[in-house]
């Protein structure tokens, strides 16, 4: 494991080639071992899918389909609640999405360029908020919502999601835009470029990577959330995809069907994974940054 | 000049642990002092609608005695009680039980967590470049499955019908009776044996990728001076390591606790809704006498109460959080 050190000092203190080899390949058989029991549920949930019956009422779970059947994809676009709810769940999360970033964009504007007064306070808050538990205030929130009658509406879940978006979104945006210089857009406007052009030509360019770092953040928390959701739409009848797959279990002949429910898992999970899978760096980063478990 | 004044006075203003970027009026948009303002307003709104007023009426809620049905039905039933609702909480056993348990539970979490994340993030250090990548590529795949959808696996794994776990255990032990155990049948196994697993498996590729990344901050010349200077492999990593990584070390922990004392979405998913009592940790239980019981005042003081215990973490996070912030500029 150890790189060929560069004076002889340093080398005689290097183990000898041969015991190294034998412990880097413990050390790969270990991390092998690792990685297994991490993927192992993940491998589980996919192979359930796609067990026929016989495979799933066996005595003994086989972890190999003797056969593959789709039968639980069908079971799940069957129930005449999952489309809808994965639906509202794509609403929700794409109006909240675009309404966090314009909102949070402009405010990180705000703060990165502009000097006035109370502005550290408003950063400092922007961290704050962020450690606000949301379980914390569903209830308020539920009655505050229910007040201005938006309860029962996607709406009314995409202005509440706005509670983690505009924090995370400001508070990570500004330092994108903080890095921009100010001589640049002054240059844009010296050659020519109104105001409005400066922005869209020259800081809207340069913070798109911020935008998509922090889009996707909002997508995949959005996406996720369930608690806010359940409360806010209980009234109405709705639910997101989150919700659909958490009930989906309460019935006693669902709740045996475990195909169909790892279906669900799957099906709800996947747009998330894409997520991570096409934007991989930018999400570990933004997650990180945003300190908020995927 | 106004803007030299502004200047001179912001800079005297803000001492704290925030830093100043040079006030900028220059490039897009320099005139006009209500244009940060104007800028600011969509958010301030959004989050006076949605986090300020109602933390404020969270407050409020705590000190009446408001549940669905006086709130919906018969409004005038509502009304200001005092520190009763306080006193009501605090004076029942089962708010301490579940204050008891959430910290057990906590403390359980954040250290399995964090030494195994320390343990993998070192392993990956030692192993060749494609095991590496495996294990990452892996862990990348358990980060993007949601809370949620976690417990619902789970809840598959250890099933006593046909769940792989029982069924491993039975193939290793040979023992016919392991193959029906019931995980969930003690609430004392299934919260700190099975969900604290979903819990941590959900947690660790934050740590472990995270730890790797601080671990490679480590200076290769000072693991090799304390090696030349005779300390063993423990001692370089105590001495070494761990203060190199410190600052990662602190704040993973801290969100760690953060997560794991408000942890809900898992335990709720693994339980089928509806947790048993013996399952329920300081989230869970908010949960559900605010929502399942409808008891807007009872949930609202636990609210309170939650963000209290919590407070201490929180803080030390927050500033931990500022004073990197201080350190970029």
């Amino acid at each position: 494991m150890t790189t060929a050190a560069p004076a002889p000092k340093v080398r005689a203190t290097v183990r000898p080639t041969g015991e190294n080899r034998t412990m880097t390949w413990i050390w790969n058989v270990i991390g092998l071992g690792f990685a297994a029991v991490m993927a192992f549920p993940i491998y589980w949930m996919i192979i359930t899918t796609f067990k026929t019956n016989k495979d799933l009422i066996s005595k003994d779970p086989t972890f190999w389909p003797s056969s593959f059947s789709f039968q639980s994809f069908q079971t799940i676009f069957d129930d005449k609640d999952f489309l809808p709810s994965l639906q509202n769940t794509l609403l929700i999360t794409l109006g909240s999405v675009v309404l966090g970033l314009v909102v949070g964009f402009l405010g990180a504007v705000a703060v990165a360029r502009f000097s006035f007064r109370g502005r550290s306070f408003f950063i400092v808050t922007m961290l704050v908020v962020q450690m606000v538990p949301l379980l914390a205030i569903i209830v308020p929130l539920f009655v505050v919502m229910n007040g201005a009658g938006m309860t029962g509406t996607l709406f009314g879940v995409m202005l509440a999601y706005l509670v983690f978006t505009v924090p995370y979104v400001i508070w990570t945006l500004r330092s994108f835009i903080v890095n921009i210089p100010s001589e640049l857009d002054e240059a844009a406007m010296v050659d020519g470029c109104t105001q409005w052009g400066a922005f869209f030509r020259v800081i809207l360019p340069l913070t798109l990577p911020g935008l998509i770092t922090t889009g996707v953040y909002c997508w995949i928390q959005a996406w996720n959330e369930f608690i806010v959701a359940n409360t806010l739409l209980s009234t109405g009848g709705q639910r997101t995809a989150m919700g659909w797959l958490t009930f989906y279990a309460t019935t006693p002949t669902r709740g045996a069907d475990y195909g169909a429910q790892m279906a669900g898992a799957l099906m709800v999970s996947l747009p998330v994974i894409l997520m991570f899978v096409l934007f991989q760096k930018k999400v570990s980063a933004g997650l990180t940054a945003g300190a908020v478990k995927g | 000049m106004s803007v030299t004044t502004d200047e001179t006075v912001l800079r005297s203003e803000i001492s704290g642990p925030v830093p100043v970027e040079k006030p900028q009026r220059r490039g897009f948009l320099a005139a006009g002092h209500y244009i940060p303002y104007a800028l600011l307003l969509p958010a301030a709104l959004s989050l006076v609608a949605v986090l300020a007023y109602p933390l404020y009426s969270l407050f409020d809620l705590s000190f009446r005695n408001v549940n669905r049905y006086a709130y919906l039905v018969n409004p005038s039933l509502a009304k200001y009680v005092g520190f009763d609702g306080f006193a009501k909480v605090f004076g029942d056993g089962q708010f301490w039980e579940v204050v008891l348990r959430s910290v057990y539970f906590t403390v359980e979490l954040v250290v399995l967590s964090m030494v195994l994340g320390m343990l993998f993030a070192l392993l990956l250090n030692r192993v060749s470049g494609w095991v590496k990548v495996t294990a990452i590529t892996v862990m990348m795949f358990v980060w993007a499955i949601p809370a949620l959808v976690t417990g619902t696996i789970f809840r598959w794994l250890f099933a006593s019908n046909g769940g792989v776990v029982d069924y491993v255990a039975y193939l290793v032990s040979g023992n016919e009776s392991v193959k029906h155990y019931d995980w969930f049948a003690n609430p004392t196994i299934g919260l700190y044996v099975v969900a604290a697993a979903v819990i941590i498996w959900g947690a660790l590729p934050f740590l472990v990728l995270g730890l790797n990344a601080a671990l490679t901050q480590v200076p290769k010349e000072l693991m090799e001076a304390a090696r030349l200077d005779g300390a063993s492999p423990f001692q370089a990593f105590r001495h070494v390591v761990i203060p190199v990584i410190r600052p990662f070390l602190m704040i993973s922990a801290a969100l760690s606790f953060i997560w794991d004392f408000q942890v809900f979405a898992q335990v709720f998913s693994l339980r089928n809704t509806s947790p048993e009592p013996g399952y329920w940790t300081i989230g869970t239980y908010l949960y559900e006498k605010g929502i399942v019981a409808s008891k807007y005042s009872d949930s609202s003081v636990i609210s309170i109460a939650m963000i209290v215990l919590m407070l201490a973490v929180l803080v030390f996070y927050i500033r931990q959080m500022l004073k990197i912030g201080a350190q970029d500029r």
